[in-house]
């Protein structure tokens, strides 16, 4: 009789596996893959969803090798307005048959003018909400941030995919929700987004065809944005934040016709910072080494010489850049995208005290000095000239 | 009334998650509030605390060996200011569960089952620790060292898969602000090391005593580390954003992306921090359930173990009445609740003792 209740009451237990009150099956759920946030002239809040719709998949998938998934869209995209986020994704809810699921969304994009506005309280939302995640991407588009989900990219499933894969080959800066929060609650109080813009679809392609892509940054002070910086200025900033992978530099070495390009392979970034009779000054030294893709001067960079000459140009570059970079977070923007607040706090707590309330008049102030250490480490499969003759190579 | 043994072993794995399993979740938030970037060092000096508890329960034990402070306590400061103290002990214990339980399903309700009714998870935890205590002391050893694996594993490994996105400099600039940030923001995890004094019910029933206190401090010293090692990886990962976070562990446990396919891990998290709370749980229910008993001079615990049960859930429903709440608990009262109850009346107890020991002991030497 006692075996026969132990028994009983063990499956019992199974009767609680099932989680009860909270289980949710994966078709009950409305994917998201990617939002987006702007704001409308009757200042509410229009909120845009890109939806993952689990049939296209299946169906597309399974025949192969057809590449646009059965002719059908991979995603759908519902937009709703409201007084803020929550407010318009309750109303959004009723217009999706599943619950709404945020885990999986990994881009997020705010309009300009929602930008320009503040961000804060729309940060909130994602913050506290226990679903997005911390490494989801923050983008800012310019014009209508649900054009940027309508499209229907050629190459990846949905423009969502698109925009994360470009920020993972580091093309303009990955900035994810906690790399914002960060910026927001720390120090400098400044913030970096990527600005996208809409590629305009190819000849032969459809109309919706087109793709977001990274135009440059966005520059945030507090939680307002107060302007864009060029894709030339965010290379810059690229470097000063370490990410600089995926470009190529094109430099026109001294007296000789023509330009070398070189990928940079590795970079090292030090930034330190100085304070010296109530000076603050900066310095940034950057060593970096580079691999030569293309060269269409007619110098054989096998030659000590002319390796210098290169390397010397390339020096240049970078510290143009940099030194472009740094100029506009300095005196255009006054916002401290490159952290050197926080540069200035770990090694001077108690200076940095001191100015903590008047940094922005402080942080245009701070004298820059780059230096920059570049050498070129390997030149590919040829040792000339790529189909130069010989007697037009210089040698030196 | 308790006829199993346990070793120091047992002991020592048992204290550890006792300790560590709540106070990694929310306590580097608060932690973070007040000491900044310092705040790998305010639980170096909160363990200061937990030495103390430990020497004084040890010592306590020593004069004492075969009783838990309920009994003891009678002998040294007489048979009705002693049944007073025990009393205040045992309401204590039976609040503190209360609010652990509470703080527990708090965590559960606010990051997964959201829908789920509160008093569901609490009961399902009480009916499972009420089961383990039930089974005695030796189960709850045992089930301790099963379970401890579980704890440690996922633990280090997420250390491992988090290298990569630790920015070690987030530590600078250290005692930028003096000790001062620091020594405040030692001030909760000290709470949490008062705790050490639930030794105090485990050490009667050790088989090796000699090596109590030993194993005693080496729990001490076991859980400071974690602590400072969970700070550390908050701050390097989150940096200043650390204290704005409820629960700082968990957001960091998401951040873990490997390759891509590798990631979301906190349900990994979460049932490390179920296994951890259901021994804390456990231990201090066992120690409320035995000092229960033998305050009221019964013969065996297990009977009371069922109705204490529910009065932790009730004060677990009713003391407090949101989840803000409860951790307003945790900063203001907790640290000196906790102090005075398990750290200076333990110490007050072991002045007396000693003191009437030695007059005892002068009397008959006057004989």
């Amino acid at each position: 009789m006692k075996n026969i209740l132990h028994i009983l009451c063990i499956f019992g237990l199974i009767l609680l596996l099932s989680g009860c009150w909270d289980r949710v099956e994966v078709n009950d759920l409305a994917i998201v893959t990617a939002a987006a946030i702007d704001i409308k002239d009757d200042n509410q809040i229009e909120l845009s969803l890109q939806v993952f719709i689990p049939k296209a998949l299946s169906t597309g998938g399974g025949q192969g090798g057809s590449g646009q998934g059965g002719g059908g869209a991979a995603t759908l995209v519902r937009s709703q307005r409201g007084s803020n986020i929550s407010d318009a994704l309750s109303k959004l809810q009723s217009k999706i048959p599943r619950k709404v699921f945020w885990g999986q969304c990994k881009v997020f994009i705010f309009g300009e003018k929602l930008a320009k506005q503040g961000i804060q309280e729309h940060m909130d939302f994602l913050l506290r909400h226990p679903q997005p995640r911390e490494r989801a991407y923050l983008y800012v588009s310019k014009g209508n941030p649900k054009d940027a989900l309508e499209v229907l990219p050629p190459l990846e499933r949905y423009s969502g995919e698109v925009l994360r894969e470009l920020s993972d080959l580091h093309i303009g800066m990955q900035v994810t929700m906690q790399d914002v929060q960060e910026g927001l609650v720390g120090v400098a109080q400044a913030g970096a987004f990527p600005f996208i813009k809409i590629l305009p679809p190819g000849k032969g392609e459809e109309k919706l065809q087109g793709i977001p892509y990274i135009v440059g940054t966005a520059v945030f002070k507090k939680d307002k944005m107060v302007g864009t910086m060029s894709e030339k200025a965010t290379r810059g900033i690229l470097w000063l934040r370490n990410e600089m992978e995926a470009y190529t530099v094109i430099l026109k070495p001294e007296g000789v016709k023509g330009e070398v390009s070189l990928n940079p392979v590795s970079a090292r970034i030090k930034l330190i910072p100085q304070i010296r009779n109530d000076k603050w000054k900066m310095l940034v030294n950057v060593d970096t080494e580079g691999a030569v893709v293309q060269n269409g001067t007619n110098l054989a960079l096998t030659s000590p010489k002319s390796i210098q000459t290169v390397e010397k140009a390339y020096q240049e570059d970078i510290k143009d850049r940099i030194e472009l970079a740094i100029q506009q977070a300095q005196h255009k923007m006054k916002a401290d995208i490159i952290k050197f607040s926080k540069e200035f706090y770990r090694k001077y707590p108690k200076e940095w005290k001191k100015v903590e309330n008047r940094w922005d008049e402080v942080f245009p102030k701070v004298e820059v000095e780059v230096n920059v250490e570049a050498h070129i480490r390997r030149q590919g499969y040829i040792n000339k000239p790529g189909g130069l003759p010989e007697k037009e190579v210089k040698k030196q | 009334m308790e006829k199993g043994k346990i070793s120091f072993l047992q002991m020592a794995i048992m204290m550890y998650p006792t300790i560590v399993a709540t106070a990694i979740l929310g306590v580097p938030s608060i932690t973070a509030k007040y000491a900044k970037t310092d705040l790998w060092l305010s639980p170096i000096l909160a363990s200061f605390i937990g030495f103390v508890t430990v020497y004084a329960t040890y010592k306590l034990h020593k004069l004492y060996p075969e009783q838990t402070v309920i009994q003891f306590s009678e002998h040294i400061i007489g048979r009705f200011a002693g049944k007073v103290l025990g009393f205040i002990f045992l309401f204590f214990y039976i609040q503190i569960i209360g609010i652990i339980i509470r703080g527990y399903a708090e965590f559960i309700v606010n990051s997964f089952l959201v829908t789920t009714p509160i008093s569901v998870i609490m009961a399902s935890m009480v009916l499972l620790c009420a089961l383990t205590v039930h089974g005695g002391l030796e189960t709850m050893g045992r089930v301790a060292q099963m379970f401890f694996p579980v704890f440690i594993v996922p633990f280090l490994t997420s250390i491992i898969l988090l290298s990569s996105d630790m920015e070690f400099k987030n530590i600078l600039p250290i005692l930028g602000g003096g000790m001062v940030p620091s020594m405040k923001g030692a001030i909760v995890p000290s709470g949490w090391f008062t705790e050490f004094f639930l030794i105090i019910f485990l050490l009667p029933f050790l088989k090796d005593k000699q090596k109590g206190m030993k194993y005693g401090m080496i729990s001490v010293v076991a859980v400071m580390m974690t602590l400072v090692a969970v700070n550390l990886i908050v701050l390097f990962v989150l940096g200043p954003a650390t204290s704005s976070k409820e629960y700082p562990l968990m957001n960091v446990a998401r951040y873990v992306s490997i390759a891509e396919f590798f990631e979301h891990l906190e349900s990994a998290v979460m049932a490390v921090w179920i296994v951890g709370a259901f021994v804390k749980i456990s231990v201090f229910y066992y120690a409320t359930a035995l000092g229960t008993a033998q305050w009221l001079n019964l013969s065996d615990y297990r009977s009371i173990v069922w109705p204490l049960g529910i009065l932790m859930l009730e004060f677990g429903f009713w003391s407090l009445p949101n989840a803000m709440e409860t951790e307003r608990f945790d900063v203001e009262t907790f640290p000196l609740y906790g102090l005075l109850i398990q750290t200076i009346t333990p110490l007050f107890l072991l002045m007396i003792a000693i003191a009437r020991k030695r007059k005892r002991l002068g009397s008959k030497k006057n004989d």
